[in-house]
């Protein structure tokens, strides 16, 4: 067989929990990984299994401006997840794999640019880590993220707002109805990135039915015609007709079929909290799907618990909804230019970001620099008030990749005048061109 | 006095052994089509100087299993297969299976009920068969389905034997364990003929003694208990070669073991005096099985690997054409090198210089031909070593702290057996800057550790406190937990009284008994602690019984 085989980092983190009782605890992924070895897929021909790497700090810090730094956030176990969906990227981009699936914990979607503390699970954002990872080392610049999680996945779209070399694509539970409450469609991008956020926000009670009709009919042609590097799917196992925190529909088969139609070439595991009932089926049909394997036989043995079909209200809002995230990714360019005509020089958006699992309270201002040369320096300032760390604050500033001189300049010159002022504990710069935090 | 037999690819080797001495040692050539008759030839050799009445156990290596394997002389099992929802393994075991319906979970709860009109069915589709494997999957937490379809079996057909996949092991991996069933049950026949013949032959020399198997793991099982556990005799001459090392020189540490015979080298990974184990079970063709064995590799590279040039460049082996030049061999070996060397003595000195001037470059001396070979050799070797030492690295780990204690395992001794051990091993722990030791015995080491090898057996415990209930697969086990407060202690506890029944039925001593896994995890429902699943498997630990060094 002269096809490549298919990579797995398999990483359960038995021994790290975040509280223990918390959903996100040692016993996770102890019913997937009893599924896995007790299939036989370890052993597999098809399939090679990885041993996760450790991120480093620089890792993390290409991505985040932790405040008062990411260290005093993270445990070791974030190093592991994170590296681990390094590695499995890594076994893609070097072409011993064809495609991985980094089966990872703990979680990093919900993760932002500033982190204060943890939020829905997550401290930092593994799959950025990793994209960043990619850019800086394996020359990859045009990335698309599909974030299938049922939460929206709102720390990897606070990360690439402003990013129009990143797609990001988030179909979740709708954020009225669940955390962290985000996720509609007129979160779109900045000025210079609209359209490259596409949120998709899907009626609980969604079934297999209707979230295939949403990626054949949006998500599939996006992908097709942005032409990225490399495919990244968010895998969130949450959607499932079992899940205890959410309200969706789908099955294992619907996300086998989902993973063998997306094709990513890294797949990385978010969330799930169905760890009886769904993780040990959802998983094995991913990694069937992904490896090219057969995956018909998965099937949940209580299946007939499983909601069927789709009324007609729920297919008519899918049928606009598609409709107009078409629209929106079809006038991407003038939507933008129209945007940043509005805005003028710079674009600014404040607001309030809640840390659920760390009670913190954070009001930020983001300041972007629309730029005709480059994608423009971006300025957040941060405030945060919670339990655990009292008072906290920053003012960073974030270099692009392939600056022009004028933002390299009024990056440093606008962290500089903060500091004058006073008003901040913090000030950072992270400078996208020459991979470095500097505190200043 | 202990009696090993080991029956390698070209003599068959057999040692007394008493007081941690080897009294008597003696080799007979193996005779392939009735390996019986080079056993017997062996037997009656060593036992010419020694009282058969006196020796207390017979323990023997055999490739009698893998031979009937390699060789296709299985006979052929019906395969019956619970597999449930999952993965379709129909086309990755070795005989066409019968899918059955039924299906147990992952904490061992029944999902679906087996049927037992389909097994009739499938008996009609079998009646040629008279062995049959059964194996469904997370069998090994309730092995009720399993033993279900058996009982139908012996209804609808008429069974000479039956495995049980669970049986066959205790750990999870239906695939592993569905291919270790099929080859016990397709091997069983076969070995069965071969154990009474054994022992027949061995009670007709005098010796009354209880014989003994060796298993891929390195410990012995009974000749009876071997009888319905034939699977677990394969691979046995590497493990006879691991425990003769461990018999004549345990490294400590970290170290590296050769058993550089004429074909090949087996190489196997030390830590602490122990030998490592393969992960998840041994390989049997091209079919990963749940059979326990230590972690070998082995490379085309021993005495009579053919030498030449290829290209320019000196290539030893895979191949072997014969035996040395020296000994009248048709092709330069490394045995030839080593004789010019100086590293070894025996054979015509003339005819292996002759074989280094076949091999030299123009202008070369004979002598640097032969350190150049033999550097060959020693580098092939070093190669492999350092392979595995990076597979090993490469584990994956499911804990954070392995993950981030993480370390590239350090070889700091090195140990080499076999007969081109003197030659070879010595320039191989050159290369890995580490010292070396050939002990005495080296040459017959593969029987000395059949003779030593301790019996062992081992049982795999999983209590599952939020239901109630506690399985020991290798015992078709499942009942009820003496208490709801049940922790890994008391499962470690209970495990033992089950390892010391097991033992008992198996005729084997209860002795320093370790525990080689456990799992204690929190059963979460809602935001509280339900239960807990605990697993641990306990084994009675492989070694040996003590020999002196320089025995």
């Amino acid at each position: 067989m002269a096809v490549k085989p298919f990579g797995l980092v398999f990483f359960p983190a038995f021994d790290w929990a975040l509280t223990p009782t918390h959903p996100e605890r040692e016993e996770r992924l102890l019913y997937t990984r009893d599924q896995i070895v007790e299939e036989g897929l370890l052993d597999m021909p098809g399939i090679r299994e990885y041993k996760p790497r450790l991120a480093t700090l620089r890792d993390a810090d290409r991505v985040h401006i932790g405040v008062p730094d990411i260290a005093s956030h993270i445990t070791d176990a974030h190093l592991v997840s994170a590296g681990g969906a390094i590695t499995a990227a890594e076994a893609v981009i070097k072409g011993e794999v064809a495609r991985a699936f980094a089966l990872v914990r703990p979680p990093g979607h919900h993760a932002m640019r500033v982190v204060h503390g943890t939020r829905g699970f997550c401290t930092i954002n593994i799959e950025a880590v990793m994209v960043e990872h990619l850019r800086r080392h394996h020359g990859v610049r045009r990335v698309a993220i599909v974030d299938t999680d049922v939460h929206h996945g709102d720390g990897t779209q606070d990360i690439f707002y402003h990013d129009p070399d990143t797609l990001f694509i988030s179909f979740h539970q709708d954020g009225r109805t669940l955390y962290p409450g985000s996720g509609f469609t007129d979160e779109a991008g900045s000025p210079p990135a609209i359209g490259a956020t596409i949120n998709l926000p899907l009626p609980p009670g969604t079934t297999d039915e209707g979230l295939h009709y949403v990626l054949d009919n949006l998500i599939l042609p996006v992908l097709e015609d942005f032409r990225p590097d490399i495919v990244i799917n968010s895998a969130g196992q949450d959607n499932h007709y079992s899940d205890p925190l959410a309200n969706m529909a789908i099955t294992a088969q619907g996300y086998a079929s989902l993973a063998a139609k997306l094709k990513a070439d890294v797949a990385v595991l978010e969330g799930g909290y169905s760890i009886e009932d769904a993780l040990p089926y959802v998983n094995t049909g991913i990694i069937l799907a992904m490896a090219g394997l057969d995956y018909s036989r998965v099937v949940e043995p209580d299946i007939a618990a499983a909601p069927r079909g789709l009324t007609g209200g729920a297919r008519a809002y899918l049928r606009e909804l598609v409709a107009k995230q078409t629209a929106l990714w079809r006038d991407r360019e003038p939507l933008g230019n129209a945007a940043a005509a509005k805005a003028g020089d710079f674009w600014t958006r404040r607001r309030g970001i809640y840390y659920d699992d760390s009670g913190i309270s954070e009001q930020q201002v983001e300041k972007l620099r629309l730029c005709p040369h480059c994608h423009g320096y971006l300025t957040v300032a941060s405030e945060a008030e919670g339990h655990r760390c009292g008072y906290q604050s920053a003012f960073a500033a974030v270099v692009p990749r392939e600056p022009c001189p004028t933002c390299r300049q009024g990056a440093k010159d606008a962290v500089l005048a903060a500091k004058r002022q006073g008003k901040y504990r913090h000030y950072i710069i992270q400078d996208k061109e020459n991979d470095s935090l500097e505190r200043v | 006095m202990l009696l090993g037999i080991d029956v390698g690819g070209t003599y068959t080797d057999a040692v007394v052994v008493s007081g941690g001495k080897v009294l008597a040692q003696a080799k007979a050539p193996t005779t392939h089509d009735d390996l019986l008759h080079g056993i017997l030839d062996a037997l009656d050799r060593v036992l010419a100087g020694v009282d058969a009445a006196g020796i207390r156990r017979v323990a023997l290596s055999t490739t009698i299993v893998t031979n009937a394997v390699v060789e296709g002389r299985l006979e052929r099992a019906g395969l019956l297969l619970l597999p449930g929802p999952g993965m379709d393994i129909s086309s990755l075991v070795p005989e066409r299976p019968w899918l059955l319906s039924g299906y147990i979970d992952h904490r061992g709860r029944e999902t679906a009920p087996p049927d037992e009109a389909e097994v009739a069915v499938a008996c009609r589709g079998l009646a040629d068969c008279e062995v049959f494997a059964v194996a469904g999957k997370f069998a090994v937490r309730n092995p009720a389905h399993e033993q279900a379809v058996a009982a139908w079996l012996r209804r609808y057909a008429a069974p000479a034997h039956i495995t049980l996949g669970s049986a066959v092991a205790g750990s999870l991996n239906f695939w592993r364990r569905a291919n270790s069933a099929y080859y016990n049950a397709a091997t069983w026949r076969h070995f069965g003929r071969f154990a009474r013949a054994a022992q027949a032959a061995v009670a007709g020399r005098g010796v009354t003694a209880p014989l003994y198997i060796l298993k891929a793991d390195g410990g012995t099982m009974p000749l009876t208990t071997a009888g319905e556990r034939p699977v677990e005799a394969v691979f046995t001459g590497p493990a006879a070669s691991v425990l003769g090392i461990m018999a004549l020189a345990a490294p400590r540490g970290e170290a590296v073991s050769l058993d550089i015979g004429g074909t090949t080298t087996d190489i196997a990974l030390w830590r602490d005096g122990a030998p490592l184990f393969a992960e998840r079970g041994a390989k049997i063709g091209d079919y990963p099985t749940a059979v326990r064995s230590f972690w070998l590799r082995s490379i085309g590279v021993g005495g009579d690997s053919f030498v030449r040039r290829e290209g320019g460049r000196i290539a030893v082996g895979p191949e072997r054409r014969g035996p040395a030049m020296a000994l009248g061999g048709p092709v330069p070996t490394v045995s030839d090198a080593m004789i010019v060397a100086g590293a070894a003595d025996f054979g015509d000195k003339d005819k292996a210089g002759e074989a280094m001037r076949l091999t030299a470059a123009d202008g070369e001396s004979v002598q640097d031909t032969a350190r150049a070979v033999l550097g060959a050799a020693a580098d092939a070797i070093y190669a492999a070593i350092e392979n595995m030492i990076d597979e090993r690295a490469a584990e994956p780990v499911y804990r954070v702290e392995d993950a981030v204690r993480d370390r590239r395992p350090q070889p700091a001794a090195l140990v080499g057996v076999g007969g081109a051990a003197e030659g070879l091993a010595p320039l191989v722990a050159e290369r890995l800057g580490v010292c070396c030791t050939v002990p005495a015995g080296a040459m017959v080491a593969n029987a000395v550790g059949a003779a030593v090898a301790r019996p062992t057996i081992e049982v795999t415990l999983r209590a599952d406190t939020a239901q109630g209930y506690y399985t020991v697969a290798e015992l078709g086990l499942r009942s009820a937990l003496p208490s709801r407060r049940f922790g890994l202690a008391d499962a470690r506890e209970l495990a033992a009284r089950h390892l010391a029944e097991r033992a008992a039925a198996a005729g084997i001593p209860v002795a320093d008994v370790e525990s080689v896994y456990d799992e204690e995890f929190n059963l979460v429902r809602g935001f509280s602690t339900t239960g807990k699943i605990i697993a641990c498997r306990l084994q009675i630990k492989p070694g040996v019984f003590a020999v002196e060094e320089g025995a």
